[in-house]
């Protein structure tokens, strides 16, 4: 806690220098308003996921409460969770995390996980409630996803706490998928996403054991697909401000309404994997199915 | 009624008529000795191959999805196509039948007569008809002219530098897809976005051999080799994303690894480091694209890329050598 005081507001490298005066007035003025918010997470450019461009901006005793666009609106759990949260943290995660969740273990060196001081909410959020966090195995090349141990208002609880400690951006989105543009979604998840998770979403290996996991498995939420790229976990790159809160918005229609639902004209999509499944059904079924016709024709009755 | 004449071994001129197939033909299987039950299974698959081939018109005009579309005409080709080989296999005579060959060739008489009469001709025809003679020849040997065409095109023009250089030049504003331009604050480290010369993003000439990965690996200036010092400010670190190795688009980037991944063959690049490849078949580092903040704050390219992007090519003057 004692960190907080000269935290104060982080930009990431010298951004405020490249801010226009009239942009740096209004940070600070809602700096004010809203205490000490570690801005690492976010970018500087403004509407992407960044609390002070935002029209929804509202803070309450020098807490931030909820900020973003009609896109997407990020909030923070309640600070009374966090007592509760402290509970959990100790129980299930400063094992690994430190007592102080600042990646320190009680001897002095460096706990099995990493510090989780000024992750922010939205972070927090996604490890647990994708079932990744608290880990199957900490000696794993990447924690995968499983069905979550807490319910998601433990892992608000947890977020909570965590935010507490060191008041970070990005918080809790929601995404509001009403007016998103799916078309749009596509390409940017083929400019952006497909690169790693393919263009059907399938997922795919990468380097070193690790990969990036499917997405077409509907249990995967709107908003942690919002939590993901806002927040890069893992070997995840971090979306920040090269696309827009509205364009996220997008992507996350695209991918809870077009990769989760394929619409598969041929028929079976075979796991969107690519030729080398289509290849062997269409040998299999296909050139098989003709066999057998052809010795039915020429079989003497 | 015998298919099986016995005309011994001496061949035969004289035509034996097709002969007319009874109920009591041998070759007769016992479902055509007996056709009605044959004939209403046939029948009955016709009648359903009918309807679905009609189905499927009715799908087709009516937009139906296409598991419908596919289903009915499917469907119906398969049943006219069954029911028409089910008629071949069950309803006709099966043989084996033999039909003996009569003699092809003309009797000795004939052929003399004609031997004669080509000799004859041909001295008249070619003779008289020398227009007609020079004409082909000429067409052939202007085809022979034209054929050499494309082996002289081949000769040239000679490539020049246009494999060596990009558009990137002194000065020149990275911008994103939709020609928004970059600031010290748009990526946070860890970011990844893919950047063309302004003006050319849309260009599908660029986007193939101008396309560049700017990542965001730390907050200060990165120095990923020797004589790169200035290259790289606020750890805005720019690659070519052609792969040296067959010229895939390098787009994966694992941030806590820092490695970026070509996705055909796995070639993984050391962001670090200059891209130096660590693993796969990549023979050369990816081009660096020398970076600098422009005073209205807006990240620009120092120079093109010293060297050409992408896969080797015969002539190439600008190899380097790995970590260089």
């Amino acid at each position: 806690m004692a960190a907080l005081g000269t935290l104060g507001l982080v930009c990431p490298g010298a951004s405020a220098q490249a801010s226009t005066t009239a942009k740096a007035s209004a940070v600070s003025s809602s700096v004010k308003a809203c205490g000490s918010v570690n801005l690492r997470g976010v970018s500087a450019t403004d509407d992407s996921g960044n609390p002070f461009h935002s029209s929804k901006l509202v803070c309450f005793d020098g807490m931030l409460i909820r900020y973003g666009d009609s896109a997407i609106t990020y909030s923070n759990p309640p600070a009374s969770y966090a007592t509760a949260g402290k509970l959990l943290f100790d129980q299930i995660c400063a094992s690994c995390h430190g007592s102080e969740a600042n990646g320190i273990s009680p001897s002095g060196a460096a706990s099995i996980g990493p510090n989780l001081q000024g992750v922010g909410a939205a972070t927090v959020d996604f490890w647990i409630t994708t079932g990744r966090m608290p880990a199957a195995d900490v000696a794993a090349v990447e924690a995968e996803r499983k069905p979550p141990r807490l319910s998601d208002k433990q892992a608000l609880e947890v977020a909570a706490y965590i935010n507490s400690l060191d008041p970070s951006v990005p918080a809790v989105p929601t995404p509001n998928l009403k007016g998103a543009d799916v078309a749009d979604g596509a390409s940017l998840f083929a400019l952006n996403c497909a690169a790693c998770h393919t263009i059907t979403g399938a997922g795919d290996a990468l380097a070193f054991g690790t990969n990036a996991p499917t997405l077409q498995n509907r249990q995967i939420t709107a908003q942690q697909v919002v939590e993901a790229m806002r927040t890069g976990p893992a070997n995840m790159p971090r979306f920040s401000g090269n696309l827009s809160d509205a364009q996220v918005r997008d992507v996350v229609a695209y991918v809870t309404e077009k990769i989760q639902h394929p619409s598969n004209p041929g028929g079976a999509g075979l796991g969107g994997v690519g030729p080398v499944a289509e290849g062997f059904i269409a040998l299999l079924l296909g050139v098989g199915g003709l066999a057998l016709i052809c010795f039915w024709i020429g079989e003497r009755s | 009624m015998s298919d099986e004449q016995d005309s011994g071994h001496e061949p035969t001129r004289t035509k034996v008529p097709m002969p007319l197939a009874t109920l009591s033909d041998p070759h007769l299987g016992d479902a055509a000795k007996n056709p009605s039950r044959a004939e209403a299974i046939i029948a009955a698959i016709l009648v359903v191959g009918i309807l679905m081939t009609a189905g499927f018109g009715a799908a087709y005009v009516d937009n139906w999805n296409p598991w419908a579309i596919g289903a009915t005409m499917g469907g119906g080709l398969f049943l006219l196509g069954f029911g028409l080989t089910a008629w071949g296999k069950y309803l006709m005579p099966q043989g084996p039948f033999v039909e003996e060959r009569h003699v092809l060739a003309s009797s000795p008489e004939e052929r003399g007569a004609m031997a004669a009469a080509l000799v004859e001709r041909s001295a008249v025809v070619v003779k008289r008809r020398k227009l007609l003679g020079g004409l082909f020849a000429l067409g052939a040997s202007i085809f022979g002219i034209v054929a050499v065409f494309p082996l002289l095109r081949s000769l040239g023009p000679q490539p020049g530098d246009s494999l060596d250089v990009t558009d990137w030049r002194k000065g020149m504003l990275l911008v994103d897809s939709n020609g928004r331009s970059v600031n010290q604050g748009t990526l946070v480290v860890g970011g990844i976005m893919t950047v063309y010369p302004h003006g050319l993003q849309n260009s599908t000439y660029s986007q193939s051999i101008d396309q560049t990965v700017l990542i965001r690996v730390q907050d200060s200036d990165l120095v990923t080799a020797p004589g790169r010092e200035t290259w790289a400010p606020a750890g805005y670190v720019a690659y070519s994303k052609v792969c040296t190795h067959l010229g895939c688009p390098v787009g994966l980037y694992e941030q806590q690894l820092e490695l970026l991944v070509c996705p055909c063959h796995q070639s993984m690049f050391n962001v670090r480091n200059g891209a130096v490849p660590i693993f796969g078949p990549a023979p050369r580092p990816l081009p660096q694209l020398p970076l600098y903040f422009a005073a209205d704050g807006t990240l620009r390219a120092q120079a093109g890329y010293d060297q050409a992007p992408g896969p080797g090519f015969y002539e190439r003057t600008t190899t380097k050598e790995n970590g260089t």
